[in-house]
């Protein structure tokens, strides 16, 4: 994996290109009487999308071995922006309604590989279901013959086009400047200087997590085998080392600058999870030694070697290092979980939601029912 | 509750209850008729007392009541604390005396003289006010309360002249009686001021008294304190050059000018020298001065008087006269014991106040008839219409004129008993004296002549009445005649009960506790009583019967002709010496057109705040273009502004 | 991998285009279905911090979002409604009544293209004779 970080005046350079190329695009695609021009508008819009992506590829990097989270991701994406421009710039607003539907199903399919397949149904129900439906209701009734004021004109196509641009821009360079940690926070290096709030430090590197893992898979293996292989294999040695490595602070040799641990808890200690994560750290720590004497003395001193004990013993070994690779990924049960969380942590907020929810609908059946008596 | 140092001051308050019972009176329905009620029976009470007071004096041996109230504090500032005091000593009790006694008929003839004015409550409400002011003026005891009273009778004479407050002219002869006494004020206040200054930072008479026995400042600075307070003398007493006002102030109800203009309010500058006599006694030259503005005051005065064709104005004119006549008994002060000076004033203020009274009250009576036409042109040979006015009249201008064996011939012949002895000392400024007292002597004969040409064009000659008159002008009802008779009868017995052969007003006086202190200051141990002179006394009375003469030769039929040699003189003194001319082409016209500039320039202000005020609006028309009223442009600069916002927290962040 | 960056990019992206929409368009419905886009983009953000930060409470949070979206959509549609009632349009144009007082409304210019009048539908000329009308005067 190569990380090409750009340097700020040639990433701001791509930006401010391809923030003009978006500008020139909405206002060529905005509706108007005059000075539209859709192909003017698509070519320009066509354009800012792939320095966009360009700009993307460069700082965050090709995207890795996850093809096919990698995949959907680029689908959903482009297809996400596409019909949002389509949204923006078609003048017919039933066009645009079912231009918003596209926009809502790419969304979701976002929110599907980022593991909230709740969220991506209770969106799908919610907006393509119900509001698109009422829209295209109101669309009906007010349905218009031919080129209107409201569906042919603009108000302010370039200052809007700039206004957008100009945010999105902003958003972008924060979110690109290396000092905001993002480009580099992927891998697990840490930029040298984390002065400005890194937007996110991940409590395991994809590194550490693989390591983890193998360590567990090996575990599994040795629950297999019997007395002597146990005995025999310096798995034990090998599994020690790596773990002490791995919990005891002795920073990854492959990667340069990189920081223990310890170090890079102890940079985010004020979260509480995080603290969580080196309390089960330590203990996982403190558990292999133990694991490693109990199998030891099951084995060894004990006459008749004590198999099951040493098996049981590295299995809920396996099963405490499992977890701790885990750590840093959502809960399986997403919508179980969801709910329990709900109703225990924000039960107040639920119940103020549907409080909400009443007072919106009978809101909105007494503005839109009053007939007649308007002046 | 009658003990004796209570009695100044329930003389004090029942004019002013009465005053606010008056006013209640007018403004509750039903009740204006009878607003003279609570007035007249306050003063009529509050005179039993003041003479409760004074026989209290007389026979015991009470030679200064002081009514001292710590716990009323009027005001404390710093180290300055001034005490509600209250001090009745004889002086005191002589001008409370006379106040409130003159006071009482005037008010009875008010009744029946402003009977049908709509004003009737306000009038006795003012009056009874009036009072109040003077008899704090009187018995005040520290120098700051005294001024208090001085604002008073000022404020009083203001509403009073200005009674009549929708004919024009008599409320600009308010407010010229208002303005140029406060020009007077403001040099008494300068004076109060360098007063307090000198005598170790107090106000009350005692102190300043005391302070300054004992160290005398050194002689440029009391005289000038003196002349200051003289200026507040000179302007509430109408003397030259701020006598002005008086003849304008007869716009005022004639009661009003009895009451204020001829007994109380204009003797109040006579009250204050009286009273600071021995601080004055330290500077003789401003008292040489007192004496020579009084002697002025009163040639010029009877001068004018002698053309006036308004009897009012004539008696006004005389008051001022007469008071200069006081001034210039003060003044000797400078010369002989302070003492005799004091006596002779004060005592030709009591009868004037008598005679000058009645003679007002008889000519409110004339106008009553006449349907309130003063010019003496257009009516004559009134004295067999009004045969009790017109006694009542003969007796007041006899003891004007000095007509022997009257009031007014004793008390005119102390003045210039004091005068002759002040000019025959051998003391420099003795000159000063003797033109003081020539012009005094030529003033007594002009006196005689201006009373009786007024009392021959009046009551002489063929009866004609003006028109206004009615069909049958008569006599006054008995409500405003009684007030005449008594008033005549003190005027033409007091002088010769109370002093040239029995001295008991000199000696009353004398027992004053400060003028014995003067007296010491001044040097002079013993108390003399004025003697009297009998080649002064024929001389005096050689020139008024002499002035009544000549006046009975010119006027005894009853119309003034003139002859054309005397025109000029006749133009001269009818146009008032052309004084108020002066004043207006020298004093008023430069002061109103420097209000026309500031005028001016206030407008450029007021310009200037425009145009200041413009810049707001401009701002706005700029910004206004803004409120387009559509939502999406709202959005859209909400957008804008947020972005240069994020444009800016970015860069600064990661720059 | 498809890093946390990755998808904030593409919700800031929704985010803006969104907000392009909203300034601009002039139809009410197609403004409101711009704002809801603003809002996806948001969730998708919370939905990505709440994956690479194994925290569910961005999934709730989300979840709320949802919900007060279908409130605010049912009431925005009742308003749109009662506005279409007044105004017999769409158009947002039309509401500029809180302008100050002094500034001229601002109108369109541009004149519309006109209506495209299909004229290439085929029809059959007359055929037969005109037949006999009664006019049948219709007297009430």
């Amino acid at each position: 994996m190569v990380v090409a970080t750009a340097t700020i005046p040639m990433m701001a350079g791509q930006l401010i290109g391809a923030s003009l190329l978006g500008v020139l695009a909405f206002f060529f695609l905005l509706p108007r009487p005059r000075g539209q021009s859709l192909a003017l508008g698509t070519f320009f819009g066509l354009a800012s999308l792939a320095m966009l992506f360009t700009l993307l590829f460069l700082q965050f990097g090709q995207p890795s071995s996850d093809d096919v989270a990698a995949l959907l991701f680029w689908l959903f994406a482009c297809v996400a922006l596409i019909f949002a421009g389509v949204l923006v710039a078609e003048s017919n607003p039933a066009r645009g309604a079912m231009a918003f539907a596209f926009v809502i199903l790419s969304t979701c399919g976002l929110f599907l590989v980022l593991a909230a397949p709740f969220l991506m149904a209770a969106t799908i129900i919610v907006y393509a279901g119900a509001i698109i439906v009422t829209f295209l209701f109101v669309l009906m009734l007010s349905h218009v013959e031919g080129p209107s004021d409201e569906n042919d004109r603009s108000r302010e196509p370039l200052l809007g086009a700039l206004a957008g641009i100009a945010f999105a821009g902003l958003i972008l360079f924060a979110l690109l400047s290396p000092g905001s940690g993002l480009a580099a926070s992927q891998n697990g290096v840490l930029p040298a200087k984390v002065s400005h709030h890194p937007l996110f430090i991940p409590p395991i590197t994809p590194s550490e997590r693989q390591l983890l893992l193998e360590v567990a898979a090996e575990l599994q293996k040795a629950e297999q085998m019997d007395r002597d292989q146990l005995l025999a294999s310096d798995y034990t040695q090998a599994t020690r080392d790596q773990l002490e490595r791995l919990l005891g602070g002795i920073p990854d040799a492959a990667a340069t600058d990189a920081l223990t641990w310890q170090q890079r808890l102890a940079l985010t200690r004020a979260d509480p999870r995080v603290r969580a994560i080196i309390a089960r750290v330590d203990r996982v720590r403190d558990l292999t030694r133990e694991t490693f004497d109990q199998v030891d003395v099951a084995l060894i001193d004990e006459m008749p070697p004590n198999l099951d004990r040493a098996r049981s013993a590295l299995k809920s070994l396996r099963q405490e290092i499992l977890i701790l690779a885990g750590v840093g990924e959502l809960p399986s049960r997403n919508v179980g979980t969801i709910g329990f969380r709900l109703f225990s942590e924000h039960l107040m907020a639920v119940e103020l939601a549907g409080v909400l929810l009443l007072v919106a609908t009978i809101g909105a059946v007494l503005i839109a029912g009053r007939r007649g008596r308007i002046a | 509750m009658f003990e004796p140092s209570t009695l100044p001051l329930i003389v004090l308050g029942l004019p002013l209850l009465a005053s606010l019972a008056s006013s209640l009176c007018g403004i509750w329905p039903g009740c204006r008729q009878y607003a003279h009620l609570p007035t007249i029976v306050a003063f009529a009470v509050a005179a039993v007392f003041a003479s409760i007071l004074f026989g209290m004096m007389i026979t015991g041996n009470h030679s200064q009541l002081l009514f001292h109230s710590v716990a009323w504090t009027w005001f404390h500032a710093g180290n300055v604390e001034v005490a509600f005091q209250l001090t009745a000593d004889p002086l005191a009790a002589v001008m409370l005396a006379t106040v409130t006694f003159v006071a009482t008929w005037i008010a009875l003839f008010s009744v029946g003289y402003m009977h049908d004015d709509p004003g009737y409550a306000r009038y006795f409400a003012l009056i009874g006010l009036f009072v109040f002011s003077m008899c704090l003026l009187v018995l005040a005891n520290d120098l700051l309360l005294m001024v208090a009273g001085w604002e008073g009778v000022g404020l009083c004479s203001y509403l009073l002249v200005g009674y009549y407050y929708a004919k024009p002219t008599a409320a600009a002869a308010a407010r010229k009686a208002f303005l140029v006494t406060r020009l007077g004020d403001a040099g008494m206040i300068l004076g109060l001021f360098m007063l307090w200054q000198i005598s170790g930072f107090q106000t009350s008479f005692d102190g300043i008294f005391r302070h300054l026995a004992e160290s005398p400042p050194e002689p440029r600075t009391i005289t000038l304190a003196c002349l200051l307070l003289f200026c507040g003398a000179v302007g509430k007493s109408a003397q030259f050059p701020l006598y002005v006002w008086l003849p304008d102030a007869m716009e005022g109800p004639t009661p009003v000018s009895a009451l204020i203009h001829a007994a109380t309010m204009v003797t109040a500058g006579v009250y204050l020298l009286a009273r600071m006599m021995p601080v004055f006694v330290l500077s003789p030259d401003a008292l040489m001065l007192v004496a020579v503005i009084g002697g002025l005051t009163a040639i010029v005065a009877a001068f004018i008087a002698i053309g006036q064709h308004d009897l009012k104005r004539v008696l006004a004119y005389s008051t001022v006269s007469q008071l200069g006549y006081m001034f210039m008994g003060l003044g000797t002060a400078a010369m002989i014991a302070p003492n005799l000076a004091v006596i002779a004033a004060i005592f030709h203020l009591v009868t004037h106040a008598f005679f000058k009274a009645l003679l007002f009250l008889a000519a409110g009576s004339v106008m009553h008839a006449m349907g309130n036409v003063i010019d003496l042109r257009k009516f004559s040979g009134l004295r067999v219409l009004m045969p009790v006015t017109h006694l009542t009249f003969l007796c007041g201008a006899a003891a004007l004129a000095g007509i022997p064996l009257l009031s007014g011939f004793w008390s005119k012949d102390q003045i210039l008993d004091v005068l002759y002895q002040a000019s025959l000392c051998d003391q420099p400024g003795a000159g000063t004296f003797r033109f003081v007292f020539v012009c005094s002597l030529i003033t007594a004969a002009m006196t005689a002549f201006y009373t009786f040409r007024a009392y021959f064009l009046t009551f002489w000659g063929p009866l004609k009445t003006p028109p206004e008159a009615g069909d049958h002008p008569h006599e006054s009802p008995r409500v405003m005649l009684w007030p005449l008779i008594v008033l005549a009868i003190g005027a033409v017995f007091l002088g010769i009960v109370v002093e040239p052969f029995t001295h008991y007003f000199s000696d009353f006086l004398s027992g004053t506790p400060w003028l014995q202190e003067a007296n010491r200051i001044a040097g002079f141990n013993e108390f003399d009583r004025p003697h009297l002179d009998g080649l002064l006394a024929i001389t005096g009375s050689i020139l008024a019967l002499a002035g009544v003469a000549l006046a009975w030769y010119a006027y005894r039929d009853g119309t003034e002709t003139v002859g054309s040699s005397l025109r000029s003189c006749q133009r001269l003194s009818q146009d008032k010496l052309y004084i108020d001319e002066l004043y207006a082409s020298a004093i008023v016209k430069p002061i109103e057109a420097i209000a026309m500039i500031s005028r001016f320039f206030d407008g450029v202000i007021h310009g200037i705040a425009r145009l200041i005020s413009l810049v707001p609006r401009l701002l706005a028309e700029v910004l206004k273009p803004l409120q387009t009223g559509l939502v999406q442009f709202y959005a859209l600069g909400m957008i804008l502004g947020m972005a240069v916002f994020l444009t800016v927290v970015i860069v600064r962040t990661s720059g | 991998m498809i890093s946390l960056g990755h998808f904030l990019t593409i919700g800031g992206m929704l985010f803006a285009i969104g907000l392009i929409g909203f300034t601009t368009r002039r139809n009410l419905i197609t403004m409101f279905l711009c704002a809801e886009m603003m809002l996806q983009g948001v969730v998708l953000n919370l939905l990505a911090f709440s994956r690479y930060h194994a925290d569910l409470s961005g999934q709730v949070f989300a979840l709320f979002i949802v919900t007060v979206a279908a409130c605010e959509a049912g009431i925005a549609l009742a308003l749109f409604v009662s506005v279409y009632r007044r105004s017999r349009s769409l158009d947002i144009s039309v509401w500029q009544a809180l302008r100050e007082p002094g500034l001229l409304p601002i109108v369109d210019r541009e004149p519309l293209p006109p209506p495209i009048q299909d004229s290439r539908d085929p029809h059959l000329p007359v055929a037969g004779r005109k037949p006999q009308r009664q006019e049948e005067l219709s007297r009430v």
